[in-house]
């Protein structure tokens, strides 16, 4: 048998693919980020991580709450994913079913994507290699499974690939617009991870490098003060918020909810093991590396970068350049040596995950050194496309997705469910206030189902202060850890009267319930009489 | 002094000749074993299990089934062989049965049999693999020779597989490997020499069939094979306007070649699991047979609450993909590849030689790479996902012997090519002769070796220390062990085993440097003669 094809068409159809594979790679995207979303959702697993319920809540308490108000954004968490979700999160479905978070993650998967393609056609890539590599960062369960939930992590990768990706195509033209783009991209990045922090540092060494190299010492200073006015805006920003509402520029940093201070407490109790360790910090990010990768792209990752960066054919500052999409690397090791982070993997720090999602920062970076190297060794691209395929392929049949395990059996969930079934069961229909600290109990809050008007909280100024001194005058329930000065609550109520006016009524694992005796009712506010009172 | 062609032709046969003698002369002198045709009461004595050939329970497995299928002319087990079967053992329906798949069973029966008949049943049988080894070794040597490499170099690649890897301690005892390496190096051999030969397309789809009864991961081992004969259908050329793309339908009837294989092992698994479609690494095992000839599973061991959590486990992994998890690539590679109980870093350094070899494939545009990397690319990916990477107690990495044997033609490759740098045939020499001196060690003594994770809790039991590598088969030959059947028949009682053991090393590293130096003259003489 024999079919004759035409070259003329075979270019033709290649065109039509160069002309509409954006659009093709948008609506594949969609439908694969939609379908993931709705699966995890129908499964209950999206909000299975207790920091999704926390960011949800954030940014309902924006909108919805004793206090409700932009300063709300707190400084717990950096505030770009918790605005995003203010648009939407005053709806109830939105909130409760975590879409208002996860409609930002969907979306800069689909971006990410897109961005992978662009980044590896600027590179020269075949088009099989754009799309191969497409399907090498959509086709990661890890990434699908964060995608659809209310977490940082796909906005952050998003922002953190377009600054990458206008870096690039600047070292490549020297066009001003790429890098005020890249600027601003990675402007957006410094307000939702401290990752981006880093990246503007490193962005800034590229840039200035680059322009010293060509155009000496002025021009290296007047481009990089512009490059990081735009760029560190975000971060001028978040030090200023924290001064005006908390009265320190660094409240952030060192403030009582910040990692820094939950760092100090690990390494108090011996649990932060990668400070001061190199080689157990690169150990640590390494193995969150290949879990979140499957490894075998990861390592076809390595070569990949290796035949990128020693490639003469390619412009040296596009090379230079492309060192930004390794920058979550460097800096979670970093991080972990410094102690300002903390990652558990089972089977090193004892039988617990904690925070092995971070492993999932290089996961465009890898799809786009593996792609490379496909058009590289051209003779063996099927075979790394096939042995990346089995990988995937098993890792599909076996749901092998670490993130899962992270948030389902690791330290970044607590089973809240007890404490928030009783709230919902025996406070959810009837009148007042619950004491509790968000800081602490952000989860418990989310998953009672109740409004956020029923919740007294360290957020709602007056509310808080009054009901810490005169609790009986303003909760009827308490809920907080007893005997742990971490819990704000117990920390500042006033002891004697607590112990007057309440009784336990309930004792779980993760936090006690109190309820306001019958005869300490006489006093009790039921409304939010102080809504007016500044 | 110049030699006509047809001299130099005569003399390299007459070294290949040689150099198989002295192949099939080692491998004959290693095969491990114990004289007799054992009854299957008598194989449940110490003497043929813990002491003697049937030391780890693949091997009591598969020869269970060869002695139950000849001497029962049944695929159930009877009691005795059931309790000689033991811990890896099936049960269903009320039967015991095989959990290993049935291939290797059967291709060994004409070992069994000839063996039989000198009285020597259990060594015919392992000697059945020994034959499948040396196969092993030409076909090395063919496929090298077709890439392009000299033909000393060729052997010495066929030599590295067969006497510096772990491929020497399972090609004298009874385990899948060598058939598995068989079947592909056969269908790699098919496609490159034969590859516009529908017959030849047939017979390796037949090939890919047999692999899966033969060991079951196979199906995945041998995907790369059925992709590259299935693409022999298409011609693709073009002419200034057109793409013409020729698809000759003969070499997709050639997939027909999988019926007869694939029918056999529906068979089999019918009849020892009830079901065509049920494999036998899917079955409820056995732990232990009481002494009324009842199975003793965990529930008569464990707790309840103990049973729950086993539940939960057995029923993971029992689904057959269940084998296999992404996650466990990272400890997998570290296992096979830099491990000390395990790692080719320890116990064939030899074989990284052949990632130069991979280089010089790869520069030449060699159209076969592909299919070759593939090989490895899933072997070495595919048990480094597998759950139990080290292979139980076991010498080596035996989940890479087929990846030994590709990367075995990249040595021959890499020898053809940097003949004449002595720098590189002294590195290469060295790791040579280090890594034959370890692998003797594991095919003349024992393959019971723990994996690390079992040997630390395993000190706690027996409050000695527990090595976990080669250093158990050098104490093993220090108090004067050997499991080889010529050892034991013949020297036993003139020759300490560690003289026995040198004289083997000894032997290998002989030939082999004085092949290496043949290499290196050839080279060098033909240089003369091109500057003539």
């Amino acid at each position: 048998m024999k079919i004759k094809i035409e070259k003329a068409k075979i270019n033709n159809l290649t065109r039509f693919l160069e002309k509409y594979a954006l659009t093709l790679i948008v609506l594949t995207l969609i439908l694969v980020a939609t379908a993931t979303w709705y699966g995890f959702y129908q499964n209950g697993l999206g909000l299975a991580y207790n920091d999704a319920r926390s960011h949800l809540n954030i940014g309902r308490r924006v909108v919805e709450g004793l206090k409700p108000g932009l300063a709300q954004i707190g400084s717990v968490w950096l505030p770009l994913p918790h605005l995003l979700m203010v648009p939407t999160i005053w709806n109830d479905f939105f909130w409760h079913s975590g879409l208002s978070g996860a409609i930002q993650s969907m979306g800069s998967f689909v971006i990410t994507g897109v961005l992978v393609y662009l980044y590896l056609k600027k590179l020269g890539a075949s088009i099989f290699a754009r799309f191969f590599g497409v399907a090498l960062f959509a086709l990661n369960l890890n990434v699908l499974y964060l995608q659809s939930t209310a977490m940082t992590e796909l906005l952050l990768i998003a922002t953190m690939t377009a600054g990458s990706y206008y870096l690039l195509l600047w070292a490549q033209k020297e066009n001003i617009v790429d890098l005020l783009k890249c600027s601003l991209f990675i402007m957006l990045s410094t307000l939702i991870r401290y990752d981006g922090w880093f990246l503007i540092f490193i962005a800034t060494l590229i840039v200035a490098f680059q322009i010293f190299r060509k155009k000496g010492y002025k021009a290296t200073e007047g481009m990089s003060i512009m490059f990081m006015s735009l760029g560190g805006l975000g971060i001028a920003l978040w030090v200023l918020w924290n001064l005006l509402i908390f009265g320190d520029p660094l409240f952030f940093a060192f403030g009582p909810f910040s990692a820094h201070s939950q760092q100090e407490q690990l390494l108090a109790a011996g649990n932060l093991p990668t400070k001061g360790d190199i080689l157990l910090s690169i150990k640590m990010y390494l193995y969150a590396l290949f879990f979140n990768s499957y490894t075998l792209p990861a390592i076809l990752g390595l070569f990949g970068g290796i035949s990128l960066w020693f490639n003469k054919k390619i412009n040296i500052n596009a090379r230079i350049a492309t060192l930004a999409l390794i920058a979550p690397f460097i800096f979670n090791i970093l991080a972990l040596y410094l102690g300002h982070s903390v990652l558990f993997i089972q089977g090193i720090s004892g039988d617990t995950w904690f925070n092995v999602r971070y492993g999932v920062m290089l996961a465009p970076s890898i799809a786009i050194f593996v792609a490379y190297l496909t058009d590289k060794v051209k003779p063996m691209r099927f075979v790394i496309v096939g042995l990346s395929l089995l990988v995937l392929t098993f890792a599909f049949l076996n749901q092998d997705a670490v993130t899962i395990d992270d948030a389902r059996v690791g330290s970044s969930q607590k089973n809240v469910s007890e404490v928030s079934d009783w709230l919902a069961d025996n406070a959810g229909d009837k009148e007042g206030f619950i004491l509790i600290s968000a800081a602490s109990h952000d989860a418990i809050i989310f998953s009672s189902g109740m409004d956020m008007s029923r919740f007294i909280h360290e957020g709602t100024g007056l509310y808080w202060d009054t009901a810490l001194g005169n609790p009986d005058h303003w909760a009827r329930w308490i809920v907080m850890r007893t005997h742990d000065e971490n819990d704000l609550v117990f920390r500042e109520i006033n002891k004697e009267a607590w112990e007057d006016h309440y009784t336990l009524v309930d004792h779980y694992p993760f936090a006690d319930i109190y309820e306001l005796k019958p005869d300490s009712m006489t006093n009790l506010n039921t409304e939010p009489v102080l809504k007016n009172v500044k | 002094m110049k030699l006509s062609n047809t001299t130099i032709k005569i003399i390299n046969i007459m070294t290949q000749g040689i150099l198989l003698i002295f192949v099939v002369v080692i491998m004959m002198g290693s095969i491990r074993g114990i004289a007799g045709n054992p009854t299957a009461e008598e194989l449940n004595s110490p003497i043929w299990k813990e002491q003697g050939p049937f030391e780890l329970s693949p091997e009591r497995g598969r020869f269970a089934l060869t002695y139950s299928v000849l001497e029962d002319q049944s695929v159930i087990f009877s009691i005795p062989v059931a309790r000689f079967v033991t811990p890896d053992l099936g049960y269903t329906d009320g039967n015991f049965v095989s959990l290993f798949a049935p291939g290797v069973s059967y291709l060994v029966i004409p070992g069994y049999l000839v063996g039989q008949f000198f009285g020597l049943a259990q060594v015919g049988t392992y000697a059945a693999i020994g034959l499948f080894a040396i196969i092993n070794y030409l076909l090395i040597r063919s496929i090298s020779r077709s890439l392009g490499a000299n033909p000393l170099a060729s052997a010495i690649g066929g030599m590295v597989f067969l006497f510096a890897t772990p491929a020497f301690a399972y090609g004298v005892s009874l385990y899948q490997h060598h058939i598995s390496t068989f079947l592909i190096l056969a269908g790699v051999y098919l496609l490159i020499r034969f590859k516009k030969r529908w017959l030849a397309m047939f017979c390796v789809w037949f090939l890919c069939a047999l692999g899966i009864a033969v060991d079951n991961p196979n199906l995945f081992m041998m995907f790369p094979l059925g992709v590259f004969a299935l693409m022999q259908a298409l011609n693709i050329g073009e002419t200034e306007k057109n793409l013409i793309v020729k698809i000759n339908p003969k070499y997709f009837v050639a997939v027909l070649g999988v019926v007869i294989p694939i029918m056999g092992f529906m068979y089999f698994n019918h009849l020892s699991y009830g079901s065509p479609f049920q494999l036998g690494g899917t079955v409820n095992s056995v732990d232990a047979i009481n002494e009324e000839g009842r199975p003793v599973t965990s529930e008569d061991i464990l707790t309840p609450e103990e049973l729950a959590q086993a539940g939960e486990f057995e029923e993971e992994d029992r689904s057959s993909v269940g084998f296999f998890e992404a996650r466990d690539m990272v400890n997998g590679l570290y296992i096979h590849l830099l491990s000390p109980d395990r790692g080719v870093l320890y116990f064939t350094p030899v074989i990284l030689i052949g990632v130069v070899g991979m280089f010089v494939l790869y520069k030449s545009k060699n159209k076969h790479l592909p299919l070759l990397l593939s090989i490895v690319g899933v072997n070495l990916v595919l048990y480094s996902m597998w759950g139990d990477p080290w292979g139980g107690w076991a010498f080596g990495s035996r989940y890479l012997i087929p990846s030994y044997a590709i990367m075995s033609i990249f040595i021959a490759m890499a020898l053809t090519r940097y003949s004449r740098n002595i720098l590189f045939l002294l590195v290469f020499a060295v790791l040579f002769v280090y890594s034959t001196a370890i692998n003797t060690l594991g095919a003349i003594t024992t393959s019971a070796i723990p994996p690390k994770v079992q040997a630390i809790p395993l000190e706690a039991l027996t409050g000695k220390e527990e090595k976990y590598n080669y250093k158990r088969s050098w104490d093993f030959l220090n108090n004067n062990g050997s499991k080889s059947y010529f050892y034991q028949e013949f020297l036993k009682d003139s020759v300490p085993a560690k003289d026995f053991y040198i004289t083997l090393v000894s032997a290998i590293s002989t030939v082999s440097m004085m092949t290496l130096i043949g290499v290196y003259l050839t080279k060098r003489k033909t240089k003369d003669e091109n500057k003539d």
